[in-house]
C-alpha cells in the first residue's frame, strides 16, 4: 500500500501566536529586500509588466486646469426617481453642515462646508429637461436609489445623459434600506444592486448606504460620513467645461421698469441673474445660451461680494460664524434679497403701528417719517437749493454734471483766490518743485514714446511711475495746449500763477491717467507717419502733447494703403553714419566668448575664446592678486572647463533627464496654469474683467434685455437656470456631421427627416437629422432608417459645436412614450456650410432600334438636355452587358444613341444609375421648455405617424407604390428557319435532322412479354412477400398514432395544470403588492402626487 | 425666439484685409461701407456692387485645397497672401496656394520675408510640419510675372505663446535677388550690406538669388530682405526693393523721362506707390545694400522680440489660441499694429494688456486667448 503524504502544516490565521507572527511582517519587504528578490526571471519579469500596464493605465490626457484660485462651489446634484428621498438628504446635509433646517428647497442651496471648500446643493426633480441640464453643470452626482424597489428607467437614463456631455463624479446612494426586514435579503440586495451600479460606471464605484429616517432625517453617522466623502473627493476636468463659462444662476430678477410692464404686459423683460461663474473667463460681450430659453447676448455683468465666502485661510478650524448658508429662492430664516442687499423681515419697534396715538421715541419717529416720504430723494434733491455765501446765488437744480463741476471750480476759484495771498511765503517751496519738474522734462526729452514714429500729430508719454502720469498736473494731460508750455519761462520766472483757474480746472478734470491702452483702445488715435515734418529730432514736450489736425491725405504713409510695413525715413536713417550711434548697438549683438552665457543656443560655443578673455582679464590683476587667489581662480576655470567638456563629452545633459514624456507635458500645463494666475495679479479689477474676462468662482449678476416675458412670468425655481457660455464660432448655424448609435435599448429604429430632439453643447434643440452611410469610401449614401446595432452619419442643421462633442438624443421630452427615453447617442465629426449626402437614382429605358455595339435608347428621358447631361454616363442592361451614353437623337426629344460592349437584345431593359443629393431640412427649434407654464409638456414638431395618429388620418400612398402581381408571360421563340440553299451545302453533321412526330407507338414498346413457369413463380413470390411487408406497416402505423394521442392528452393536462398554478401564483403575488402600495400610501400620507407618479 | 444675426459695420477701405481675415476666423458677418467714396478716380470696388462703395461679407467655411490665383499688378503677391498665411493653418483640409503676380516691391511684404520671418514664427504657435513657400520666378514692379507656392498644414488649436526674451542678435541671413539684370548686381547689394554689418557679428550671410529665363518674370528688378535671429529665435528683418523712378521727379530729366515711359507705359505716380515717402530709384545698387542694412539697424534698435511686419500674425495667433496667457514683446507699435488690436477687439473682445518697459524701451502685449479651434477640421 503506498504510503499517504504527512499532513501539512497549517499556519495559525488567529490567537497570540498569528498576533505575534503578523508584527513582524510589516515593515519585512522593507528591511531585507534581498530575500523578497524575484526567484525566477519569468516572474519578475512579469511582475514589471503588470506594474507598467496599471502605472500606464492610470495615466489619463494632461489638461489645463483652468480653475480659478478661490474655486467656485462645487455643484452637488442629487438626482433619482421620485420617492427615493432627494429632499431629505439635502435638508439633512444642509443641517450637518450648517447647521440649519431648511423647509423648503428652491434653486440652488450654497453651503460652506469646509476651510476651503463650498457645496452647491441641488435637486433634481423628475423632468428629463432638468436631468439634461444638471447633468452639464453637475460636478458631483449623487445618484439616489430606492433599494427596496431597485433601479429605475430614470436613473439609466440619467447614466446616459452624463456619459454623453462628459462623465462627472457619480457617488450612489442607497435609501429605503429600512424595509428590508430579513437581513439576508437585505445584503443579497446590496451586493445585486452594487453589481448593476458598477458595470454602469465602473468597477469600484463608491456606493453609499442610507438607512432608515429619524425624525425625518437620516440617521448622523451616516450622513456625517457621506458629507466627509464628499468634502475630499477631487475633480477632473471634463473637456467641455475646461473651455466653456457657464453658471448655475442661484436668484432671478425682473429689473423691467413695472410701469411698462402695467402698460404692456407682454413685453420683453430685462431680468438679471445671479449666480458663481464658472468654467472658463466670462468675457464681457460674449453670447450665452440659456438652456430652455434660447440665445442671449449679456448686457451687462457686474460682480458682486460673494454671499457665501471662504473664511480666510489663517484659521484652522471652521468657526460657527463662517458656516454660511446661502440659498436665496428657497426661504432661509425670512431673508430677502435685493439687487446689492439683504433684507431681513422682523416685524420690529420701526414698523408703523395702526394705532397713531402710540408713544414713539424720537429716532423711531425720524425712521418713521421716512417711510412716509412721498418722494424720492433724487426728487426732493431738484427741488432743493443751496447758498453757500451770503452774497452768492443760491444753486439750484443741480441737473447734469457739467453743470455741478462748473459750480465746483467757482468754489475753487475763489478758495484759490484767498489762498494766494499766502502764497509769496511758500514761494521758494515751488521753486524747488519747478525744478524738479524741468529735470523731468530734461529726462524725457532723450526717452522715445513707445509709439512708432514719433513726429506725429499727437505724441504718448512714458510713464516713469503711476504717479509721475497720473498725479503732477504738468505732465498728466497729454493734449494739453502749447499755451501751457509757457509756465516756465526762458529766464526761469514763474508764470504759473497766472493762470490758476485753468490749471486747476485742468486738474479737477484730468483725473484719469492715459496709458497706452486707452489710447489705443479708447480712442481712434492713429500715428502715421510724416515724414515732412522737421521735429523728428527735436522731441520734446511741446511737440509731446500736442494736437495737431493735419490733413490726412498731404501725409504720405503706408498705413493707408494697408499694410503692415511702416517705411523707415531717409532723415533717420542718416543717424548710422554716425560712428558713436553705431557703437551703441553693440551690445545688442552676441559675440562668443564676451557675453555673459547665453545658454543652450550657443551651439558652437567654443571656449577658446572664454579662456583668451579670462587670460587678457587675469593679466591686468595678475599683479593684485596673491598666489593663493590666483590659484582659486585657476582651480574655478578649470572646473568650469571640465564641465563643458563633460556636458559635450556626454551629450546635451538635458534638466528634464529622467522624466518621462508625460511628466514634462504635466510640468509645461502647470507652469501655464501658474502664469495664467499669476499674470493678472496686480491689475485691477476692470482691467483683468477686460483682458481675461470674469473670472471663474466670483459671484456676478448678469443683466439680459430682451428676455421673454414667460421666463418671468412662469418662473419656477425648482427648475435649473443655466448660463452657458458661447464661443465665437458657437453663435452660427450650420450643417453639422455626427456620428451616431441608436440606443441599444431604445425600442424602434429612428426615420430619416423625422424630428428629433438633441441635446448637444448647452443647448436642447429640435432638428430634422438625414442618416447616411459611407459606402464605397466614396460617397455618403442616405439611410431611410438608423442601423439597428451600427454606427451611422447623421447630418442634420443646427448649432456649429467643436468637433468631438458628445451629444445624446431624445424623441420627446414631454410625455412617456417609452420605457426608455434616450433614443440614440453620439459625437460630432464635422462641420459643413453644405452637406453631400446621396440617393440612388435608376433611371430606365428600353431600345428601339438595336445595332451591332450601338443602340437607340427611348424612355429614359424627357428632353435632349437631360441627355445632353448625362452624357458620358455608364449605363447597363439587366443582362449585365455594359455600355455609355452617346449623344441625343434630335427627332424624338429625349431619344439617345448609347454604345455597348456587345449586342444587346431589344427585350433589354437598360438602367443609367446615377446619385441625387440630398438636402437635410434647415430646421432647428430650441426646446424652451423654461417658458412654459408646465415645464415638462415641450411640444415640438411631430411625425408624419404621430400627426396621423393623434388626426385619425389615412396613409395616402402612391398607387405607383403597390405591389402588383408579376405577370411572366411565356416566351415563345420561333423555329430555327435554315434555307433550302444552306441546308443543302450543309454537311449531314450539321444539317437538320428533319424527323416528324410519330403518331403511333412504336413496335418496341408493343410487344408481347411472355414469361415461363420459373420466372411466373419468382414474380409470384415477391408479391406475396411485399403484400406481407405492407400489411406489417400498416399495423404499425395505427399503432403508433394511438401511442401519440395518448402522449398528447397527458402533455396537454400538465400543461393545463402549470397554467393554473402560475395564474394562482401571480394572483398571491398582485394581492400582496396591492396591500403593501396601499399601505405605503396611507404612510407618505403628505405627499401622495410624488408617490402616485411611480408606476 | 429668432436671435437676429447681428452685422458688424465699419467705414472706409482701409484695413480691408484684416477685416475680412477676422470676420471669416471670427464667424461674424460684416458691411463695410464708404469704401473711397471720396475719391473720384478709383471709387469703391467696382466688382461689388452698384456703387461699389460698400459690401457685406458672410464667412462661412475655410475650405482649403489646391489654389491658383493670379494677383493683380496693383498690389504685390504679399498683400494677398498675408492674410492667407493666418488663414491656412484652420482650413478643412491642407492648403497648397499658387500665386501669381509681382514678389517683391516696397508696399507689401515681399515672399522673402514671409518665407524667412512670418512662417518659421508658425512653429512657435504649433504650426510646423510641412509649412513652405517656394518662389518658382521672380517678378517685380511693374510687370509682375512671379509665382509662389504655399503650402501649410492644419491644425487642431494654436499654442499659446510667452515670448519675451528678446536675447542677442546671434546671426544674420539675408536674400538678394535680381532678375533681368546683371547678377553683379546681387552680389554689389551682398557686398555693401554685409560692410556695414560684419563690424557687430561675423556670422552674416546674405544669399544671392538670380533668376534667368523663364523664372525671372517680366520686369527687371533686385531687392535685399534681411533677417536677423537672435539667441532665443526671435527673427527682426527688413527689406528694400529696386523700383523704378517716380513720374514726378522725373520732369527734371526729360531724356530720362522718355526713357523711362518707352519702358513703362504704365504711369507710375497715381496710385499706390505715391504713398511712398522715400525714393526707391537707387543710383547704385551699393545705396539699396545700405539703406537695407541700416533699416535693419534700426529695427535692431527697436528691440523686442517680434518685428514690425509680423506683429499681427503674432497678436492675432495669441488672440486665437487656448484660454491661456500668451505674451510678446514689441519695439514699437506700427499704426497696422493698433489697428489690429482695436479690429481684435471689436470682433473677438480680445484686448491686450500693453505693458511700456521703460528700461528696454519695448511694450510687452499681453492678452488670454479665445480658446478658438478649427472648426472645420474633419474628425474621424
Amino acid at each position: 500500500m503506498e504510503q499517504s503524504a504527512p499532513k501539512a502544516h497549517r499556519a495559525r490565521n488567529a490567537g497570540p501566536k498569528a498576533e505575534k507572527k503578523k508584527k513582524h511582517t510589516k515593515n519585512l519587504e522593507k528591511n531585507n529586500p534581498k530575500a523578497f528578490a524575484p526567484k525566477s526571471g519569468r516572474n519578475a519579469e512579469r511582475t514589471a509588466r503588470r506594474n507598467m500596464d496599471l502605472g500606464q493605465k492610470k495615466l489619463h490626457v494632461p489638461q489645463v486646469d483652468r480653475s480659478a484660485d478661490e474655486p467656485p462651489p462645487i455643484i452637488v446634484a442629487v438626482v433619482g426617481p421620485p420617492g427615493t428621498g432627494k429632499t431629505t438628504l439635502i435638508k439633512s446635509l444642509v443641517k450637518r453642515f450648517t447647521k440649519h433646517n431648511l423647509t423648503e428647497i428652491n434653486g440652488p442651496v450654497t453651503v460652506v462646508s469646509g476651510k476651503t471648500r463650498r457645496l452647491t446643493f441641488i435637486e433634481c426633480n423628475n423632468d428629463i429637461n432638468s436631468m439634461v441640464d444638471i447633468g452639464k453643470v453637475a460636478d458631483l452626482v449623487l445618484l439616489l436609489i430606492d433599494a427596496s424597489y431597485g433601479f429605475e428607467m430614470e436613473t439609466f437614463e440619467f447614466l446616459n445623459i452624463l456619459q454623453s456631455h462628459g462623465f462627472p463624479k457619480v457617488m450612489g446612494v442607497l435609501t429605503h434600506l429600512d424595509k428590508f426586514k430579513d437581513s439576508k435579503r437585505l445584503r443579497k440586495t446590496k451586493k445585486v444592486l452594487k453589481q448593476r451600479f458598477w458595470t454602469e460606471i465602473y468597477q469600484g464605484a463608491k456606493l453609499f448606504y442610507l438607512s432608515g429616517l429619524i425624525n425625518g432625517r437620516y440617521p448622523k453617522n451616516e450622513i456625517m460620513n457621506l458629507s466627509r466623502f464628499i468634502s475630499v473627493m477631487k475633480f477632473r476636468p471634463l473637456i467641455w467645461r475646461n473651455t466653456h463659462p457657464y453658471m448655475l444662476a442661484d436668484r432671478m430678477e425682473d429689473l423691467t421698469d413695472p410701469e411698462k410692464v402695467r402698460v404692456e404686459p407682454k413685453c420683453d423683460r430685462t431680468v438679471s441673474l445671479y449666480g458663481y461663474l464658472r468654467g472658463t473667463n466670462l468675457k464681457a460681450n460674449s453670447k450665452v445660451h440659456i438652456p430652455g430659453v434660447g440665445d442671449l447676448s449679456i448686457e451687462n455683468i457686474s460682480i458682486l461680494p460673494d454671499p457665501c465666502p471662504i473664511p480666510d485661510k489663517t484659521r484652522k478650524l471652521l468657526n460657527e460664524k463662517h458656516k454660511l448658508i446661502y440659498a436665496p429662492m428657497s426661504d432661509v430664516g425670512g431673508i430677502m434679497y435685493d439687487k446689492d442687499a439683504v433684507y431681513i423681515n422682523v416685524p420690529g419697534a420701526f414698523t408703523k403701528s395702526q394705532n397713531p396715538d402710540e408713544e414713539v421715541g424720537y429716532g423711531e419717529k425720524m425712521v418713521q417719517n421716512l417711510q412716509d416720504a412721498s418722494q424720492t430723494l433724487e426728487e426732493t434733491m431738484k427741488g432743493s437749493t443751496l447758498q453757500i455765501f451770503n452774497s452768492s446765488k443760491p444753486l439750484a437744480n443741480l441737473e447734469e454734471e457739467s453743470d455741478y463741476e462748473s459750480d465746483m471750480e467757482e468754489d475753487f476759484q475763489e478758495e484759490d483766490e484767498e489762498d494766494s495771498d499766502d502764497e509769496d511765503e511758500t514761494d521758494y517751496e515751488s521753486e524747488v518743485e519747478e525744478v524738479d519738474a524741468n529735470d523731468k522734462r530734461n529726462r524725457r526729452k532723450v526717452r522715445k514714446p513707445v509709439v512708432e514714429n514719433e513726429n506725429e500729430e499727437e505724441k504718448i508719454e512714458y510713464a516713469d511711475s503711476d504717479s509721475d502720469m497720473g498725479l503732477d498736473d504738468d505732465e498728466e494731460d497729454p493734449f494739453e495746449d502749447d499755451d501751457e508750455e509757457v509756465d516756465i519761462g526762458i529766464d526761469g520766472t514763474l508764470h504759473w500763477k497766472e493762470n490758476l483757474i485753468e490749471q486747476a480746472e485742468k486738474r479737477f478734470n484730468s483725473t484719469k491717467r492715459v496709458n497706452l491702452m486707452d489710447l489705443v483702445y479708447n480712442t481712434d488715435y492713429m500715428p502715421y507717419d510724416n515724414p515732412e515734418s522737421e521735429e523728428y529730432e527735436d522731441v520734446d514736450d511741446s511737440d509731446l502733447f500736442k494736437v495737431k489736425k493735419v490733413d490726412n491725405h498731404k501725409i504720405k504713409s503706408l498705413a493707408f494703403v494697408d499694410t503692415c510695413k511702416v517705411e523707415v525715413p531717409d532723415e533717420l536713417l542718416a543717424e548710422w553714419e554716425d560712428e558713436d550711434t553705431l557703437d551703441e548697438l553693440a551690445s545688442r549683438f552676441f559675440i562668443k566668448g564676451t557675453e555673459e552665457k547665453t545658454g543652450e543656443n550657443d551651439e558652437e560655443g567654443d571656449f577658446e575664446d572664454l579662456e583668451k578673455q579670462d587670460e587678457t582679464q587675469e593679466e591686468q590683476q595678475e599683479e593684485e592678486l596673491t598666489l593663493e587667489e590666483q590659484r582659486d581662480i585657476n582651480a574655478k576655470r578649470k572646473e568650469e572647463l571640465k564641465k563643458k567638456f563633460d556636458a559635450q563629452y556626454d551629450g546635451e545633459e538635458d534638466e528634464d533627464e529622467g522624466k518621462t514624456f508625460y511628466e514634462t507635458q504635466k510640468e509645461e500645463l502647470a507652469r501655464q496654469q501658474q502664469m495664467n494666475r499669476e499674470e493678472f495679479e496686480g491689475d485691477s479689477p476692470e482691467v483683468r474683467a477686460q483682458i481675461e474676462g470674469y473670472r471663474a468662482g466670483t459671484y456676478v449678476r448678469i443683466v439680459f434685455k430682451n428676455m421673454p416675458c414667460e421666463f418671468v412670468e412662469l418662473f419656477n425655481p425648482e427648475y435649473p437656470v443655466i448660463v452657458g457660455g458661447l464661443l465665437a464660432s458657437e453663435e452660427q448655424f450650420g450643417f453639422l456631421q455626427v456620428r451616431i448609435k441608436k440606443h441599444r435599448w431604445g425600442r424602434k429604429i429612428l426615420k430619416t427627416n423625422d424630428p428629433l430632439i438633441f441635446s448637444l453643447g448647452w443647448r436642447r434643440f429640435q432638428t430634422m437629422p438625414l442618416y447616411s452611410l459611407f459606402s464605397e469610401a466614396t460617397r455618403n449614401r442616405m439611410l431611410k432608417y438608423t442601423p439597428e446595432h451600427m454606427h451611422c452619419l447623421a447630418t442634420f442643421y443646427g448649432p456649429i459645436t467643436p468637433q468631438n462633442t458628445g451629444f445624446c438624443c431624445l424623441q420627446s421630452v414631454s410625455e412617456r412614450k417609452e420605457a426608455f427615453r434616450i433614443a440614440a447617442t453620439g459625437v460630432v465629426l464635422d462641420i459643413d456650410r453644405t452637406s453631400e449626402v446621396v440617393k440612388k437614382l435608376k433611371l430606365t429605358g428600353t431600345p428601339y432600334k438595336v445595332f451591332k455595339n450601338t443602340a437607340f435608347v427611348k424612355d429614359m428621358f424627357t428632353s435632349s438636355l437631360e441627355v445632353a447631361k448625362m452624357e458620358g454616363a455608364a449605363i447597363r442592361t439587366v443582362s449585365g452587358i455594359r455600355g455609355q451614353v452617346k449623344k441625343a437623337l434630335p427627332k424624338p426629344e429625349g431619344y439617345f444613341r448609347a454604345t455597348f460592349e456587345d449586342k444587346i437584345l431589344m427585350s433589354d431593359i437598360i438602367f443609367l444609375r446615377a446619385w441625387y443629393p440630398v438636402k437635410p431640412k434647415k430646421y432647428y427649434n430650441p426646446v424652451t421648455s423654461l417658458l412654459l407654464q408646465e415645464k415638462t409638456k415641450w411640444k415640438g414638431m411631430r411625425t408624419n405617424g404621430q400627426i396621423r395618429r393623434e388626426e385619425n388620418l389615412k396613409l395616402e400612398q402612391n398607387k405607383d407604390s403597390f405591389y402588383k402581381p408579376i405577370e411572366r408571360k411565356t416566351r415563345r421563340f420561333n423555329k430555327l428557319q435554315i434555307p433550302k440553299s444552306l441546308a443543302s451545302s450543309l454537311p449531314f453533321a450539321t444539317k437538320p435532322k428533319l424527323l416528324s412526330k410519330r403518331n403511333k407507338p412504336s413496335l418496341l414498346t408493343r410487344r408481347a412479354v411472355v414469361k415461363d413457369a420459373e420466372e411466373k413463380k419468382v414474380t409470384h413470390f415477391i408479391n406475396q412477400l411485399n403484400t406481407v411487408r405492407n400489411e406489417k406497416a400498416a399495423k404499425a402505423k395505427v399503432k403508433n398514432a394511438e401511442k401519440r394521442a395518448e402522449y398528447i392528452k397527458k402533455k396537454k393536462a400538465v400543461e393545463e395544470m402549470d397554467v393554473m398554478k402560475r395564474k394562482e401564483r401571480a394572483k398571491e403575488y398582485y394581492k400582496q403588492e396591492g396591500q403593501k402600495r396601499a399601505r405605503e400610501a396611507a404612510s407618505a400620507g403628505g405627499r401622495p402626487a410624488k408617490k402616485a407618479k411611480k408606476q | 425666439m429668432v436671435v437676429k444675426k447681428e452685422l458688424l459695420k465699419f467705414q472706409g477701405h482701409n484695413h480691408f484685409r484684416q477685416r475680412l481675415v477676422l470676420a471669416t476666423l471670427s464667424g461674424k458677418s460684416i458691411r463695410i461701407q464708404n469704401i473711397r467714396t471720396d475719391d473720384q478716380e478709383h471709387t469703391g470696388l467696382t466688382e461689388i456692387s452698384y456703387t461699389g462703395t460698400s459690401l457685406t461679407y458672410h464667412p462661412g467655411v475655410i475650405s482649403g485645397g489646391a489654389i491658383n490665383h493670379d494677383c493683380p499688378k496693383t498690389r504685390a503677391i504679399g498683400y494677398f497672401l498675408e492674410p492667407l498665411v493666418a488663414l491656412a493653418p484652420f482650413c478643412k483640409t491642407p492648403l497648397s496656394l499658387t500665386l501669381n503676380g509681382i514678389t517683391n516691391d516696397n508696399i507689401d511684404v515681399s515672399v522673402d520675408s514671409i518665407r524667412t520671418v512670418l512662417l518659421p514664427q508658425l512653429q512657435r504657435f504649433g504650426v510646423s510640419d510641412g509649412i513652405e513657400l517656394k518662389i518658382n520666378k521672380r517678378g517685380a514692379v511693374p510687370n509682375g510675372g512671379g509665382q509662389v507656392t504655399f503650402t501649410c498644414p492644419i491644425v487642431k488649436q494654436l499654442k499659446p505663446v510667452q515670448f519675451t526674451d528678446s536675447g542677442l542678435i546671434k546671426r544674420i541671413r539675408g536674400i538678394a535677388y535680381c532678375t533681368r539684370m546683371s547678377p553683379q548686381m546681387a552680389n554689389r547689394v551682398v557686398e555693401s550690406a554685409r560692410g556695414i554689418l560684419t563690424r557687430y557679428i561675423p556670422d552674416v550671410y546674405i544669399y544671392t538669388d538670380v533668376y534667368k529665363g523663364n523664372e525671372s518674370g517680366a520686369s527687371p528688378g533686385y531687392a535685399l530682405s534681411l533677417v536677423a535671429e537672435s539667441t532665443t529665435d526671435a527673427l527682426i528683418s527688413t527689406e528694400c526693393a529696386y523700383q523704378p523712378r517716380k513720374k514726378a521727379k522725373l520732369q527734371e530729366f526729360d531724356q530720362s523721362k522718355m526713357f523711362q515711359e518707352s519702358v513703362n507705359p504704365v504711369a507710375e505716380e497715381e496710385g499706390l506707390s505715391s504713398m511712398l515717402a522715400n525714393d526707391y530709384n537707387f543710383p547704385t545698387p551699393e545705396d539699396l545694400g545700405v539703406r537695407t542694412a541700416r533699416q535693419l539697424l534700426t529695427e535692431i534698435k527697436k528691440g523686442g522680440t517680434v518685428d514690425t511686419i509680423s506683429q499681427w500674425l503674432n497678436l492675432l495667433f495669441i488672440t486665437l489660441g487656448p484660454e491661456d496667457v500668451g505674451k510678446i514683446r514689441v519695439g514699437a507699435l506700427s499704426p497696422f499694429t493698433i489697428q489690429y488690436l482695436r479690429d481684435l477687439k471689436t470682433f473677438f473682445g480680445t484686448t491686450f494688456k500693453l505693458n511700456p518697459d521703460k528700461e528696454t524701451r519695448t511694450v510687452v502685449l499681453t492678452s488670454v486667448g479665445v480658446g478658438f479651434t478649427n472648426i472645420n477640421k474633419k474628425v474621424t
